[in-house]
């Protein structure tokens, strides 16, 4: 008997050792996945995510500004800033600075006489505007940089200081502040302009942009156009009678030009359906529903006439 | 709830150890003594079933060579002298018991034939009832533990669910990675129930049956040696 019980003692010994090794990598293998956490947010919600840096401060809501203009932001803050680009609208916050004593400061620009009193749209202003002085920019614009760094940026962040109304110091090389001078940044890239300057911005994309056509104007413009389009009943190929129709539209929201029909179809029915999608863009007239401050995203829009989606709920 | 905050909860978790010695070692201390005892019912079935296949074989290949050595024509006297010297079991024992009997009647004075053939039968019948008890001693080991064991794993299993969801009311977090492990070692518990009761039911059942063979084996020579035994007597008386 004893034999028998150190017998059955090794063998359940090692049955639990050869358990331990097995049983333990085998439960190991499947490795959890790493969890992702997702943020559930609205199309609205989206439309205003903060225009920023993607390593900005999270909790500050406020877009890398570097000078005083229309707000535009630039595809990568950190690049380095070319004033040959810049426009000055002529919506722009500030009033036109005088032209004497202001060359080296945050302005856009430090020629305002040529700029400022003529409000150009952007189309047009970009090749016409040269910087006619490329030495002092640079030195501008570090000094430009140093003003805004050397107050502490978190406090900075919080209460912009009203730095375009203040005169600057008079534009004279420092050699103390040759290093600032080095800017090493992409010379393609375009200041970060906005209504206040903040030289620490917010988390968040670059093209941020909070007017943007929300999914209710959306829905608003599509349901009045397709209250007002009387595609030719009968439900064989719906597919021919799709119009695609690209709209050109003034802030006011009416149409700047004619419509343009995209699709092209020899049918009679698409001939009546496309008739039909151009009657209903003029008679559509005003787009009240939609939202002057999203005018750059809907001033030129393409809007597909679909009969398929009249009957969809 | 805060993704940060799920997400090194889970990660903890997520790691936990489930081998089967965290298994053991994470548990409630009652989980821990029903597996204990578990493991060492599982350790003292073996030890008998070891034991008792011991047994039976070498009881059957005895039985094979006393028959062989009875059956062969030797002579009943010289068997006797030969197994007498030395303690027997099962058949050989039996043969020793009658035949003891008989020369004890024999020898004495008083030749009393009358009770004779009553008494080796009761002798032998003794003989055989204390075979029977050797083979079957322990048995009842394997049926209690065969029978109990799943309800003692069971029992572990509800107490560590028990803790487990208790745990769960307490962290106020549902999420598998916490109901997980505390079932885990629950479930482990009925496993080593019954990892512990099937080898014991089955070897019962094997055991019983081979005891049962073997009775009557026994009983059969038993007959057959009391109806020897009784025609010796009737000639002699």
């Amino acid at each position: 008997m004893r034999r028998a019980l150190i017998i059955s003692t090794v063998a359940h010994a090692v049955a639990i050792g050869w358990g331990l090794v097995s049983f333990s990598t085998r439960l190991h293998e499947p490795v959890p996945v790493e969890s992702m956490p997702i943020d559930i947010i609205s199309a609205d919600q989206l439309s205003k995510i903060t225009a920023g840096a993607k390593t900005g401060d999270k909790d500050k809501a406020k877009p890398l500004v570097e000078k005083i203009a229309e707000p535009k932001p630039v595809d990568d803050p950190m690049g380095k800033i070319s004033e040959k680009k810049e426009i000055t609208t002529a919506s722009a916050p500030e009033p036109p600075p005088k032209p004497v004593e202001k060359p080296p400061e945050k302005k856009p620009e430090p020629k305002p006489v040529e700029k400022q009193p003529e409000p150009k749209p952007k189309d047009e202003a970009k090749p016409v505007e040269k910087k006619p002085e490329p030495k002092v920019d640079p030195i501008a614009e570090a000094l430009k940089k140093d003003e805004a760094k050397k107050p502490k940026p978190k406090a900075e962040a919080r209460t912009p200081p009203p730095q375009p109304q203040q005169p600057k110091q008079e534009q004279k090389f420092d050699a103390t502040r040759i290093a600032a001078l080095l800017d090493k940044r992409d010379p393609q890239r375009q200041a970060a302009s906005g209504a206040a300057l903040n030289m620490a911005p917010s988390l968040g994309t670059a093209r941020g942009n909070a007017a943007q056509l929300s999914q209710s104007e959306l829905d608003a413009l599509r349901a009045r156009l397709m209250q007002l389009w009387n595609p030719p009943v009968g439900n064989e190929n719906p597919e021919e009678l799709i119009v695609r129709v690209r709209i050109q539209l003034t802030p006011d929201g009416k149409l700047s030009g004619p419509p343009m029909v995209l699709t092209s179809g020899r049918s009679v029915r698409f001939q009546t359906a496309r008739d039909s999608a151009i009657r209903a863009v003029f008679r559509a007239q005003p787009y009240n529903m939609l939202r002057k401050e999203t005018y750059e995203t809907w001033k030129d829009i393409e809007v597909t006439f679909d009969p398929r989606d009249m009957f969809r709920g | 709830m805060n993704p940060s905050d799920v997400a090194q909860s889970a990660l903890p978790l997520a790691n936990a150890d489930v081998s089967l010695l965290a298994l053991f070692w994470q548990a409630h201390w009652i989980v821990k003594a029903v597996m204990l005892g578990l493991l060492a019912c599982s350790v003292w079935v073996w030890a008998i079933a070891i034991d008792k296949l011991i047994l039976f074989s070498r009881t059957r290949r005895a039985m094979d060579r006393f028959e062989q050595a009875f059956w062969s024509g030797q002579s009943i006297e010289e068997l006797y002298r030969s197994l007498a010297a030395r303690p027997t079991h099962s058949m050989a024992a039996l043969f020793v018991a009658a035949m003891r009997e008989w020369k004890r009647s024999f020898e004495s004075q008083g030749k009393s034939f009358a009770g004779l053939q009553m008494r080796i039968e009761k002798v032998m019948n003794v003989t055989i009832a204390r075979e029977v008890e050797r083979l079957e001693r322990r048995l009842l080991v394997l049926a209690t533990v065969g029978s109990a064991g799943p309800f003692v794993g069971l029992f572990g299993t509800v107490w560590g669910i028990m803790s487990s969801f208790q745990s769960i009311a307490a962290s106020k977090n549902t999420s598998l990675a916490v109901v997980a492990p505390g079932i885990a070692e629950a479930l482990f518990a009925t496993a080593v129930g019954l990892i512990a009761a099937i080898p014991a039911t089955i070897f019962y059942n094997k055991f019983i049956s081979e005891v049962n063979r073997q009775s009557q084996r026994l009983e059969g020579f038993a007959d057959e040696f009391a109806a020897i035994l009784s025609r010796q007597i009737d000639e002699r008386a």
